[in-house]
């Protein structure tokens, strides 16, 4: 399950003999060294020596971006959900398919471009290269504008399966039922590896200096960056709305009203009782900065979450969710970059009780249970680390 | 020590009670249980499995806390509520034929007591092989009804 670039970073030497990134660097000096030996005995122009650079600049990072996703997908867990992980097989199965399909956008970008630069181009090879250059010189800019070119197809290659993927995986988790899910270490990976797409549509308008002359070029390169830049941004948002809960216990966080959060400081232990809100991904609950928890979590963040559903006539039907992890406090500093988040937050805690705000607006109150933001009421953030789920008298760990 | 009436209330009023443990790396835990309170010990029962994680915790740790309380939804001024914080003691783990007299008495009692409690929900349940009795003993209480707190200090 590997791209023909892979292969070869990893299996001829010096290049296997290193880590991966390190290796990517190599290869940066690599033809950084040989284009400039070559543009000294052929005496070019600083201007040439200068783009080539760039193009060689563009190639390696794009290597490094892309040659994330086959570490990440190989070590990616199953989600435990039938349909969800027949979808992400196949996924990897045609990304990293046997018979490298993956080079083939490249290849078509590389006929089409060499067939363009030779025949109808403006003068771009004079341009680069000077008059009549020498035939070294165009094989080295070849081997450059391949090294270019591949790495652009593997962009397109690898945006379009993942906005296929997540469009797909959004149905899937729509259908899911009881338990079914895929985890949300694994939800985060495969959002990370679409924002890393995102750069890389970015990292392409490094190579509009190099063809500024041509118009033409120059729009190929614009619709380039948008494209590949709006199916990855699509694909990530897409990503992000896939419920990582499964949707019984979705169910339970959404319905219930009230959890507990437990902290530890120096071994001694403080539960209490809290309101809560959740917008689909994240949980947050509502404290006083006066409250006793709240000077707990300053000095250790770890917290022990429980949502419950009560069923005293029948042991059974009781559900009970217990999320471990650590707390994020939201404060001022946050504002800047969290500021909708925290906003939604506030609704989202408005919507879910309007009578007790309407209670706390109300009233003479102690300090303790003013309800001004930040100042006196902190929104708290759950980090879930782990997570326990039981149902009846059964235990289910829920991988995270 | 006079325990202030809305402190039994609560504490004899409810089935649930919601554990609070934490592992050697200040790693908290919460797990519900059913619990009974003995006023005269001034010490909370609940019974448990063995190989449960809040009985590995309090090997690790005994410090424990635990809260029972009534939620409104409607008026938070109405929320009211307990918690306790206190040392667990688990009383001799392992076979119960090797238990003294004494702790298969308190094991009788409290077990005869967990079943006049909990009828309606555990049934004819024996204790198990693996059921130990954790009790409580109780430091410090703090009660609140809406914003307003009381504690008590115990020993």
């Amino acid at each position: 399950m590997k791209w023909i670039y892979e292969i070869i970073v990893v299996s001829i030497p010096p290049f296997s003999l290193l880590p991966y990134r390190y290796s990517i660097l190599l290869q940066l000096l690599l033809l950084l060294v040989i284009g400039l030996i070559l543009g000294f005995i052929f005496d070019l122009k600083t201007v040439s020596l200068l783009y080539g650079s760039i193009g060689i600049l563009v190639a390696v990072s794009w290597s490094l971006l892309i040659l994330q996703l086959g570490p990440t997908l190989r070590k990616f867990r199953a989600p435990l959900s039938m349909n969800e992980n027949e979808l992400l097989e196949r996924y990897r199965g045609i990304l990293f398919h046997r018979k490298h399909y993956e080079a083939l956008p490249g290849l078509a970008i590389f006929i089409t471009f060499m067939v363009y630069l030779f025949n109808f181009g403006s003068n771009l090879i004079e341009y680069w290269l000077g008059k009549d250059p020498s035939i070294v010189l165009l094989l080295f800019v070849s081997l450059l504008i391949w090294d270019i070119c591949y790495r652009m197809g593997l962009g397109v290659w690898t945006s379009i399966l993942a906005l296929w993927r997540s469009i797909n995986l959004k149905k899937l988790a729509e259908k899911r039922i009881e338990l079914e899910h895929t985890p949300y270490t694994e939800l985060r990976y495969l959002r990370k590896l679409d924002i890393n797409n995102v750069f890389f549509g970015i990292i392409s308008l490094l190579l509009l200096p190099i063809i500024q002359q041509d118009n033409y070029l120059v729009s190929i390169i614009l619709a380039y960056f948008l494209f590949i830049s709006l199916t990855s941004v699509t694909s990530a948002y897409l990503v992000s709305k896939v419920p990582w809960l499964p949707p019984d216990i979705y169910n339970l966080v959404r319905d219930s009203s009230f959890a507990y959060v437990g902290n530890s400081l120096k071994g001694v232990t403080h539960v209490t009782p809290v309101v809560y809100i959740f917008d689909g991904q994240s949980i947050f609950f509502n404290t006083s900065k006066e409250a006793k928890k709240m000077k707990i979590m300053k000095k250790n963040k770890k917290v022990a979450f429980l949502i419950d559903k009560r069923d005293t006539s029948n042991i059974y039907e009781n559900k009970a969710l217990l999320v471990t992890g650590e707390v994020k406090i939201y404060g001022l500093t946050d504002i800047p970059f969290r500021f909708i988040q925290m906003l939604a937050a506030r609704t989202l805690f408005l919507t879910k009780y309007p009578d007790y705000t309407r209670k706390y607006a109300t009233s003479e109150l102690p300090k303790a249970w003013q309800l001004t933001p930040i100042i006196s009421r902190i929104l708290v953030e759950i980090k879930p680390v782990k997570i326990i789920y039981w149902r009846g008298a059964k235990q289910i760990t829920v991988p995270v | 020590m006079k325990i202030p009436d809305e402190m039994l209330n609560i504490l004899y009023g409810n089935y649930f009670g919601y554990v609070c443990t934490s592992d050697r790396n200040d790693q908290p835990h919460i797990t519900p249980v059913f619990f009974i309170y003995e006023e005269p010990l001034q010490k909370i029962f609940f019974i448990t499995n063995d190989r449960s994680k809040k009985v590995k915790n309090l090997i690790e740790n005994p410090n424990v806390s635990m809260t029972v309380d009534i939620r409104d939804t409607k008026n938070p001024f109405n929320n009211e509520g307990v918690m306790v914080q206190g040392t667990a003691e688990i009383t001799e783990r392992g076979p119960i034929y090797f238990l003294s007299e004494e702790t298969l008495q308190l094991y009788r009692d409290i077990y005869l007591e967990f079943k006049g409690k909990y009828q309606a929900v555990i049934e004819n349940r024996p204790l198990g092989e693996n059921d130990v009795i954790v009790q409580i003993k109780i430091k410090k209480m703090v009660y609140w009804k809406g914003p307003h707190f009381k504690s008590v200090k115990l020993g």
